[in-house]
């Protein structure tokens, strides 16, 4: 859980939240990264519809009468005095992205592992990088490719009887 | 005076289109039901069943978090109720000192299931609900709705 690997900073992309996008008939969100560097270049993640809310709670900056889960977590840090360094999306396998929350308290990095997005939620709120991977954006393009066709497949099939709830 | 409450399990309001986390207390005197979104109560009925996903969910990388700082969940209490909103309190152990931290019931309960932690409820917080909200939705609950409670 906790590793003193200093991130090797060539391999790295900086992105930012560019959208969330609905995907209709279904439960799930696109977070929309794009490269914070103005080079046009888009990374999508399928995300949850709970998971894409509290992305975008945090995109548009609203403030919610009672914390939000990633608020909760961002308190922690705080009450613990600990700062959320970078978020790196680090792998994927199986069309599943992996991502890492790097955190930092005394001098001492820790690494946690997550889902990019609980990452990229915390990363918003917590005002810090979002970077990607150069293994993973090399990797990416069956991968997105291999995502759209499983959720078109699914759409197509699921659309005339079956109500997604 | 706080009460410690044990989570009885979760059901379906089809009235508000929402769940509802029953507590109950040691002797089964006082219930204390809150409602939850449909996020929320799946954060909780998987650490009541002792899921585990394939991947962190939002409350286990909440968890890993504490865990790399070595900080501990003491305990969770469920302070207050007002405009139907619940205020919680999460109490953490971390290098010697207590902090205190506000959290939404649901998250605070999310987080005391998988670390093991008690959870209180204010004696005040029972009594307003069970006065309130609760005899007002069991009166509006109607026989056939049972059916559909355990799911």
């Amino acid at each position: 859980m906790s590793t003193v690997n200093p991130p090797k900073e060539q391999s790295l992309v900086e992105y930012r939240v560019d959208r969330i996008l609905e995907e209709a008939n279904t439960d799930t969100r696109i977070v929309v990264l794009a490269r914070q560097d103005g080079v046009l270049d888009t990374f999508p993640i399928w995300v949850g519809a709970a998971e894409g809310n509290a992305i975008k709670l945090a995109l548009d900056t609203m403030i919610t009468p009672r914390p939000m889960s990633h608020d909760l977590i961002k308190s922690f840090a705080e009450h613990l005095n600990v700062t959320i360094q970078r978020v790196v999306i680090a792998d994927v396998k199986s069309s599943t992205y992996y991502a890492t929350v790097y955190v930092a308290n005394k001098g001492v990095e820790r690494t946690i592992d997550a889902r990019p997005s609980d990452a990229i939620s915390l990363a918003l709120r917590a005002h810090c990088p979002i970077y990607i991977t150069q293994d993973v954006l090399t990797r990416r393009s069956t991968t997105n490719l291999d995502a759209w066709l499983a959720k078109l497949e699914s759409k197509n099939i699921g659309t005339p009887e079956v109500q997604e709830t | 005076m706080i009460t410690q409450m044990h989570i009885k399990g979760l059901m379906f309001d089809p009235y508000n289109n929402a769940y509802i986390v029953v507590l109950r207390d040691e002797e089964h005197s006082d219930m204390l039901p809150i409602w939850v979104g449909k996020s929320e109560a799946g954060a909780i009925s998987m650490a009541m069943e002792n899921v585990t996903p394939p991947r962190p969910m939002t409350h286990d990388f909440m968890k890993s978090f504490l865990d790399a700082y070595n900080a501990k969940v003491i305990s969770v209490v469920i302070t207050d109720l007002s405009e139907h909103t619940y205020f919680a309190k999460i109490h953490l152990m971390y290098e010697d000192s207590e902090y205190t931290v506000d959290a939404r019931p649901s998250d605070a309960i999310a987080l005391a299931l998988r670390c093991n932690a008690p959870v209180f409820a204010n004696d005040t917080v029972i009594t307003k609900q069970s006065s309130e909200e609760l005899e007002q939705w069991l009166e509006n609950l109607k026989p056939e709705d049972f059916g559909k409670l355990d799911s």
